[in-house]
């Protein structure tokens, strides 16, 4: 498929030049506005990634089974809920159109922190949604979409906890992290290596770790550290941001051309929805129930 | 060089191997222990002992060894107990004793076929001579069985060490933990698992050669 795209784009290397020079404003109308009930599928520049992924038929989107509030895959339905699975099914409309279930144009793919970047070099998924930290490591191995969630460290302790109030105070305390992930990394820098870091496979297993005394506190995102609060009432969040965490959203690196345009794609959906209100709709119901806060941007 | 990167990293890979090492024999060892005493209960003339026996073999053989290994972890703090007071050493003991466990049962099996394989002449021959129950098993069944089952155990053996691997899943920093680490820390993951693939298979090839060469002296002696 993907060379007969490219046999197209070699066919039409004029008007891919006359688009791409005009930004491809036009060849990628925003996706709502181009939608209404019976249109039919948004064009596309046939060299992109988007239309390859469209005549496919299908979107592999890659994300965790048990990250709230941003994704979970409720085991006795299987079907998946959360901010970043939201926003995989508005770019999924966004490629195939407006559709009441979008999911029938969607593959999941579940992952973890450590899995992220091999699916995608493997290609295993197509975007990896999953509050995918952006930093200059990652970026080496794959591309990030522009900002789409900001937020930062802080620590999750039982609420008697009176002894640790802010990252210094790990030092010599058992703190669970999910391992793979920027969050262990930043527990050592915060602490100068005084912390002993329990590593699991995911935070529900961590806010386990911490009910049973197995550790003292979880640290990550603050993001994540709501969703296990509002699961354990006897946990309390507590200290100042101790990193800036920006999520963005991975793609593979283009090789060859084959993931031509896709960046600029994913960024120019994200404007779309930050500019019409649907950004701020996935948060207020997905993260607002946690953090009692709302925003309209990534950056409020 | 193939697996070069253990030596960028020793503070993990090789700490981490170690920790393999610690659990895999301590769990070889519980293995066999708890192994030989649920056999020779399965075959032994008490019936309640018997049914305990089977009952053990068919739950440690029929849950997963993450399940079991959980369960030691998070599990039994719930109900109030914990290997011991600090978490890392809980988690360590937690792995050693769930590998016993776990592959106990499997032992247990293969330890009950070579009971089962002695003759019946010799034991009633034992126990007509005035040898108790127990001392007939200690100078007549037992040896006997032991070399007959060498080569299966060396497959439980083996099987062991490779599956002190899920031993990661609840935190115990061993070889291929280190390895996990290591592939997030530069994404270099052929190399990473390269590396500990080739340290494992350190492990298992000399434990396979070792366990032939006992295998064939056992045979002489016979």
């Amino acid at each position: 498929m993907r060379g007969l795209t490219r046999a197209f784009a070699l066919g039409l290397v004029l008007a891919f030049i006359a688009t791409a020079c005009t930004g491809g404003g036009t060849t990628t109308a925003s996706p709502t506005a181009a939608a209404s009930p019976t249109s039919t599928r948004p064009k596309f520049d046939l060299a992109t990634y988007q239309y390859s992924l469209q005549t496919k038929g299908k979107i592999r989107i890659g994300t965790q089974e048990d990250n709230p509030p941003f994704s979970v895959k409720t085991p006795a339905t299987g079907k998946w809920d959360g901010f970043d699975v939201a926003y995989g099914r508005e770019i999924a409309k966004a490629i195939f159109g407006e559709s009441d279930d979008p999911d029938k144009f969607i593959e999941w793919v579940p992952v973890t922190s450590a899995t992220r970047i091999p699916s995608l070099t493997d290609n295993k998924a197509d975007v990896i949604i999953k509050t995918f930290t952006i930093n200059e490591d990652r970026k080496k191995q794959i591309d990030f979409t522009d900002v789409y969630f900001r937020t930062g460290q802080r620590i999750l302790v039982k609420k008697d906890n009176t002894s640790i109030k802010e990252a210094a105070d790990l030092a010599g305390k058992t703190v669970c992290a999910q391992r793979g992930s920027t969050s262990e990394q930043n527990i050592t820098t915060a602490t100068s290596g005084a912390a002993r870091p329990l590593l699991l496979d995911s935070y529900p297993a961590c806010l386990l770790a911490l009910q049973q005394g197995q550790a003292d506190a979880v640290s990550t995102d603050e993001t994540i550290l709501f969703g296990l609060a509002k699961a354990d009432a006897n946990t309390k969040i507590v200290g100042k941001y101790f990193s800036t965490e920006l999520y963005g959203i991975g793609v593979k690196k283009s090789a060859g051309g084959d993931r031509t345009g896709f960046v600029d794609f994913l960024n120019r959906t994200q404007v779309a929805m930050i500019t019409n209100g649907t950004w701020a709709k996935l948060y207020e119901q997905y993260i607002s129930p946690v953090s009692f806060d709302k925003k309209r941007t990534p950056d409020d | 060089m193939p697996g070069g990167i253990a030596f960028e990293f020793p503070q993990l890979y090789f700490i981490g191997l170690w920790v393999t090492i610690q659990i895999s024999v301590l769990g070889l060892l519980s293995a066999l222990i708890i192994g030989t005493v649920v056999a020779v209960m399965r075959v032994s003339p008490v019936a309640p002992l018997r049914w305990i026996g089977a009952a053990y073999v068919e739950f440690f053989r029929n849950t997963p060894l993450v399940v079991q290994l959980f369960f030691l972890f998070l599990g039994l703090p719930l109900i109030g107990f914990r290997f011991s007071t600090d978490t890392f050493e809980h988690i360590f003991r937690g792995a050693a004793i769930g590998m016993g466990m776990y592959h106990g049962a499997y032992v247990a099996e293969v330890v009950r076929g070579g009971l089962l394989g002695v003759d019946r002449g010799q034991i009633e021959a034992a126990r007509s001579l005035g040898l108790s129950y127990a001392q007939m098993l200690r100078y007549v069944q037992l040896p006997q069985t032991f070399r007959s089952v060498i080569p299966p155990l060396g497959n439980i053996g083996i099987a062991l060490v490779k599956n002190t691997s899920l031993a990661s899943t609840i935190g115990v920093t061993e070889l291929l933990f280190a390895a996990e680490i290591v592939e997030s820390r530069t994404f270099r993951a052929e190399e990473a698992f390269m590396a500990a693939t080739l340290l494992y298979l350190a492990l298992t090839i000399p434990l396979g050669i070792a366990v032939n060469a006992l295998e064939r002296r056992m045979l002489v002696a016979r």
